[in-house]
């Protein structure tokens, strides 16, 4: 029974403009087992499973399920085809009941509910496999975990065979975690599959059974879980280490000058829940610090408690010694902290707003650009002709809307903005994210220029090569702690690699 | 005799709130589906000339007259709404601006008042009128018979609407899913329901029950037509949707407290008891405020509140 | 089931749209009021003279419009500085009423003030009862996050309800104590009758041209202020205002308190230049506040451009109400006025995006 196939798929490529997502993945998912799909950021994992529940239609490539080809147009297709997708960011009506939410959008004729029927199968499916939720509750009155335990439920309410599960421990305690493996082990014995999507290689090495690991949209290995290690996965996952080009440094850092210290800082994210926990570093004069991680481990927070877009729940931030208000932006603008968000159209800029104008987003407030609370147009209008040369800022004139220019120039005006306001610290989130190769280049060189000019960088970034490349010492970020302190240079790249996986620094040293 | 006061008020309440449970009725249905309608006022205007139209138009019995016109008048509350509803679900205008066009448009200095002009309704008086009758003659039973058994075809069919809306709403599969609509369209999206289909049902629907409390006035209350006749009873329903926290049964006894409201100013008054009439007529915003603020609240907002995405047009991430 | 058309948002807009659309939205207004008039029998071009005569044509004509038109441009402005921040504020109405309270007690009360003094104290009176009840609803948002629209438009009733009871239902200041047994409204003082100007044979009220004025400010405030651009950041990006380190709370209570202020203003005028009374009945009747929505939505949201909209809805208005008889039906204006919105709304909407058929499902990219 083991080695009937329920899912195979061959060959699959799927394009975006600029990016080849899924360049010719297989992968095989045997009847009863636990199958993780492990990698980076990037690397094509939620591609891939887009694919695999029809919200994607794949350029090139085969999907057999149970051995019938199949192309799905849309996720109802999946779904009937017995397919079910446990989501990251949940689908939940929260003033609904859990019975109410599982019971959504099925239509088998009936006119009225037998709500007493739903609850009975729930509380069935609930308890077959150890998922405990009570089916009268609703959603807001439950866990992150509970309303996880919801979205299985839904799934397997529809007779799913095969399931999906994206990154499901991101939101769940150790405890809960736990007992979402022995739900994953059941379904399985009973036959189903289990496809566990995640980037943490210990929970991969104790609930699959077997491991396909993808990078760079490839294929890059298979194996048996009983045949590997930790290691031997993250190697797979980061690939090699080879000899990085690791840029030079006109001035190098000073690390004897702090400007930038975080001290304890605790915070929660926009649902409540903790999502940094006492994260303490310094960032020197001069010094690229690199926050490495995969995505979702607190890095989001982090940059936003430090900017004062966030307050923090404790912990102190202090610039050269002068304490930031906590939650303050207007404070840590003053004391010198520059951001360059993630979210460059709708956080770092007002999209609909000119260049002049997001070119003194900051700096309106100062005496040069409004005296009297009247703006100086003529003032803002140079100073954005000057930005705009000097960063070679492609755009018609300083008064098109920003959203209009290119992803490169989208970041040049931003990094203008914050560079010219003579940071001591500059906070770069996913600075080359989406850009072009050319774009790429000059603002790692921006970057490295302002550390040159004794700027304290602060470099979150998924791409482990660029920060290899450009920091002077990596911190590894995994579920809103700082894991690991390394110096970049000669890092080991699998010791990284582990680490963002959650293992313990200590252990992987030795 | 004291007793006789409180039936003649709670009569009375049932009669003036009848009009209103039906707007407000409507409201809910559209509100339920994350639509937000201002032009309940308008469009029960619309219904009133409407039913007065065909109250003078449409030959035959009494009560095929009567049947005919509240045909009438729920389509043409159906007909205005559609134009709402391609407004705000399809080129998704703001929802707001929308209505009061819609408001303006249809309203006492609009289209209902042109109509009625044009179609000579305001003339003549209605010809067939929408009377209370005797229920299985029990009419003259003390306490209970002036209030349950002694009102009319427009009451007694808002009560049965009032029970199977609850039940659609709140027991059947539709319900369920309209609600989800409401509350969390990309949810409900996201498991195969047709956001938009269920919208314009329900914002139809919704602006053929305010077409039928429109009638209520031009057939019932004042048989005769007079420009703006509902005087605000579409603003008072809106209100009375949130009063009532978007479900039927207590929308119906806030509708029946407000049209209480509505008629105990001026039979107090000729009973010679001194009321402040003002303070009564002023009491349902108030309160519709305070309802407002509390169900804003955390808290509230959970257990009570308005379906969280009213208002808000919908549109599908395109992925 | 996907619908066969899809809105797509344009890249570029083309700055000729921005006065053309509204233009068209004017036109394709009068055309589908024309197909209403054919219907039903009545000869367009005929009606839509006679509107123009007597909403427009001549000097006496005219001065009537501007009658009716400087409160619609008050309520207009009101409507448009909330409005460009995303606060739909529905309580002109009731802010127009409290400004008219307010200005009316000022006039009453002083008698030895010279005239121009007494048309500063009044629309400050004005400004200000209007502004604090506007700012009461910009406080239930950034505190609670009560929803602006409903508050607003339930505190216009309770502004009526509290007018008729100060005329009619009390012995108020604000009643006529004269007036017996019928009660009517008191007179403001006669220095405190704000002036009309005879320009070119028109009569232009003082108010009117204060209109103009503060829509100037308002375009001001709005263009060339630090306010003014924290304002237009948070209606571009909630997000990217906090980023900045703009105080969201108190710019949507003092955007409200701005907007409640113009219709209080408008209140204040209506008392000093026309009416000369508190109006309840009156005031009611004309519902200004509310077609002072139509205005900001057919001027685009700019405030210049407002106060001269309002001149259109003002004429169409005194059109309305001096050809009321057996052959005009008056639900000609209000049906025009609909039409007026519902194309100006159709249009802004064209202005953002295209239409686009959606034969072919493509798929986006999202990071």
């Amino acid at each position: 029974m083991t080695e009937q196939v329920a899912v195979r798929m061959s060959g699959i490529v799927k394009r975006f403009p600029g990016v080849v997502a899924n360049d010719g993945v297989n992968l095989e998912i045997r009847a009863g087992e636990v199958h993780a799909l492990l990698g980076e950021n990037g690397a094509g994992k939620s591609t891939l499973s887009n694919i695999l529940t029809g919200l994607y239609r794949a350029d090139d490539g085969v999907v057999e399920i149970a051995g019938h080809r199949c192309e799905f147009s849309s996720p109802r297709d999946a779904l009937d085809a017995g397919i079910g997708m446990v989501h990251q960011h949940f689908r939940l009506v929260p003033t609904f009941t859990v019975a109410e939410n599982v019971v959504l959008g099925e239509s088998d004729g009936s006119l009225f509910m037998n709500q007493d029927q739903v609850a009975t199968r729930v509380q069935e499916l609930s308890d077959r496999y150890g998922l405990a939720v009570d089916p009268h509750a609703r959603i807001w009155q439950l866990s992150v975990g509970e309303q996880q335990r919801v979205e299985i439920l839904k799934v397997l309410y529809r007779g799913a065979k095969v399931l999906i599960l994206d990154e499901p421990t991101a939101v769940l305690t150790p405890v809960e975690a736990r007992s979402l493996f022995a739900t994953l082990r059941a379904m399985a014995d009973e036959g189903r599959s289990v496809i566990f999507i995640s980037h943490k290689l210990g929970e991969v090495m104790a609930v699959s059974d077997r491991v396909t690991v993808l990078r760079g949209g490839r294929t890059v290995g298979t194996v048996n879980t009983s045949e590997t290690s930790t290691r031997g996965l993250a190697s797979l996952m980061v690939g090699r280490s080879v000899e990085f080009e690791r840029v030079v440094r006109e001035n190098p850092a000073d690390i004897t000058t702090t400007v930038l210290r975080v001290e304890s800082v605790s915070a929660n994210d926009d649902r409540g829940r903790a999502s940094l926990h006492e994260v303490s570093f310094t960032v020197g004069r001069g010094e690229i610090v690199g926050v490495a991680g995969v995505a979702g481990n607190g890095q989001r927070e982090l940059a936003e408690v430090i900017s004062g877009m966030r307050a923090s729940v404790a912990g102190r931030i202090t610039v050269l010694d002068d304490e930031v208000k906590s939650g303050k932006a207007r404070s840590a603008i003053a004391r010198g902290i520059a951001h360059v968000p993630e979210d460059r159209l709708h956080t770092g800029l007002a999209a609909g707003h000119s260049v002049e104008d997001n070119l003194a987003l900051k700096n309106y407030r100062t005496a040069q650009i409004s005296r009297f609370r009247l703006l100086q147009r003529r003032a803002i209008r140079e100073q954005a002709s000057t930005l705009v040369e000097r960063y070679d800022v492609k755009t018609p004139d300083t008064v098109t809307p920003v959203r209009l220019l290119s992803g490169g120039n989208v970041q040049k005006v931003l990094l203008a903005r914050e560079f010219s306001a003579l940071p001591s610290v500059l906070i770069a989130a996913s600075p080359t994210r989406g850009l072009d190769v050319g774009a790429i280049e000059t603002v790692r060189e921006r970057l490295v220029a302002a550390a040159d000019d004794g700027v304290g960088v602060l470099l979150i970034s998924e791409d482990l090569d660029e920060i290899l490349s450009l920091a002077d010492r990596i911190l590894v970020m995994y579920e809103g702690r700082i894991v690991d302190d390394l110096p970049a240079q000669g890092a080991d790249r699998e010791r990284i690699g582990l680490t963002m996986g959650g293992s313990n620094a200590k252990e992987v040293a030795q | 005799m004291n007793s006789n006061i409180f039936i003649i008020i709670i009569s009375s309440a049932i009669f003036y709130g009848t009009p209103l449970f039906f707007a407000a009725l409507g409201g809910i249905f559209t509100e339920r589906s994350g639509v937000l309608n201002l032009g309940v006022e308008g469009t029960m205007l619309i219904g009133a000339v409407a039913g007065a139209w065909g109250s003078q138009h449409v030959g035959g019995s009494s009560w095929m007259t009567i049947t005919m016109a509240i045909v009438i008048g729920m389509a043409a509350g159906g007909l205005l709404s559609t134009l709402l509803a391609f407004l705000c679900i399809t080129l998704k205008v703001n929802q707001t601006v929308a209505g009061l066009a819609v408001t303006i448009f249809a309203g006492a200095v609009g289209l209902s008042s042109y109509f009625a002009k044009i179609w000579g309704v305001s003339e003549s008086p209605v010809t067939r009128q929408i009377r209370k009758f005797d229920v299985l003659g029990l009419a003259d039973t003390p306490i209970v018979g002036p209030i349950l058994f002694n009102q009319n075809i427009l009451t007694y069919l808002s009560w049965v609407l009032c029970v199977t809306s609850s039940i659609y709403l709140f027991r059947s599969r539709f319900g369920l899913h309209l609600r989800a609509v409401g509350e969390s369209p990309a949810t409900a999206d996201a498991m195969g329901i047709n956001v938009a289909r269920y919208r314009y049902l329900h914002t139809i629907f919704g602006g053929a029950l305010a077409g039928v409390g429109g009638v209520f006035y031009s057939l019932a209350i004042v048989p005769n037509w007079v420009d703006g006749m509902t005087a605000g009873a579409g603003w008072i329903a809106i209100a009375l949707v949130i009063f009532g926290f978007w479900r039927p049964s207590l929308t119906l006894l806030g509708a029946y407290l407000f049209g209480a409201l509505q008629s105990l100013g001026s039979t107090l008054k000729a009973r010679n008891v001194s009321v402040n009439g003002d303070l009564l007529n002023a009491l349902p915003f108030f309160m519709t405020i305070v309802v407002l603020v509390l169900v804003s609240s955390r808290f509230a907002h959970r257990r009570l509140g308005a379906p969280a995405a009213l208002g808000i047009p919908y549109e599908r991430e395109e992925r | 089931m996907r619908s066969p058309l899809r809105l797509e948002r344009r890249l570029e807009q083309p700055k000729w749209l921005n006065w053309a659309i509204p233009l068209f939205s004017l036109v394709a207004a009068l055309i589908l009021g024309a197909i209403v008039l054919r219907l039903t029998g009545k000869n367009p071009v005929d009606v839509y003279q006679r509107i123009f005569e007597r909403g427009f044509a001549g000097k006496r004509v005219f001065s009537d419009s501007l009658v009716s038109a400087t409160p619609l441009a008050f309520t207009g402005l009101c409507a448009a500085v909330a409005f460009r921040m995303g606060l739909i504020n529905v309580g002109g109405e009731g802010q127009l009423y409290m400004g008219s309270l307010g200005a009316t007690w000022v006039g009453i009360t002083f008698d030895d003030v010279p005239t121009g003094l007494m048309i500063v104290l009044m629309a400050a009176a004005g400004m200000l009862c209007g502004g604090l009840y506007a700012g009461i609803v910009g406080l239930l948002r950034a505190r609670f996050g009560t929803n602006e629209i409903i508050t607003s438009l339930m505190m216009n009733y309770l502004a009526g309800i509290l007018l008729t009871y100060l005329v009619y239902n009390s012995f108020s200041y604000w009643r006529d104590p004269v007036s017996g047994n019928f009660p009517s409204p008191r007179a403001i003082t006669q220095r405190a009758e704000w002036n009309t100007y005879t320009v070119f044979g028109v009569d232009l009220p003082i108010a009117f041209v204060m209109a103009i004025a503060m829509g100037f400010a308002v375009w001001f405030l709005y263009k060339r202020t630090r306010f003014g651009f924290e304002v237009g950041v948070i209606a571009d990006s909630p997000k990217a205002a906090r980023y900045a380190g703009i105080r969201t709370s108190s710019t949507i209570i003092l955007v409200m308190g701005l907007s409640g202020a113009m219709a209080g203003l408008g209140g204040a005028a209506d008392v000093g230049n026309f009416r000369r009374y508190m109006d309840p009945k009156g005031l009611e009747l004309s519902g200004y506040g509310y077609t002072g929505i139509v205005v900001a939505a057919l001027a685009r949201l700019n405030p210049v451009a407002a106060v001269f909209v309002a001149l259109l809805m003002g004429g169409l208005n005194n059109a309305g109400y001096s050809l009321r008889g057996p052959d005009f039906p008056s639900g000609l204006v209000g049906t025009l006025q609909g039409l007026i919105l519902f194309t100006a709304v159709a249009g802004e909407i064209l202005i953002k995006y295209r239409i686009r058929s959606n034969s072919r499902r493509s798929e986006v990219v999202t990071a």
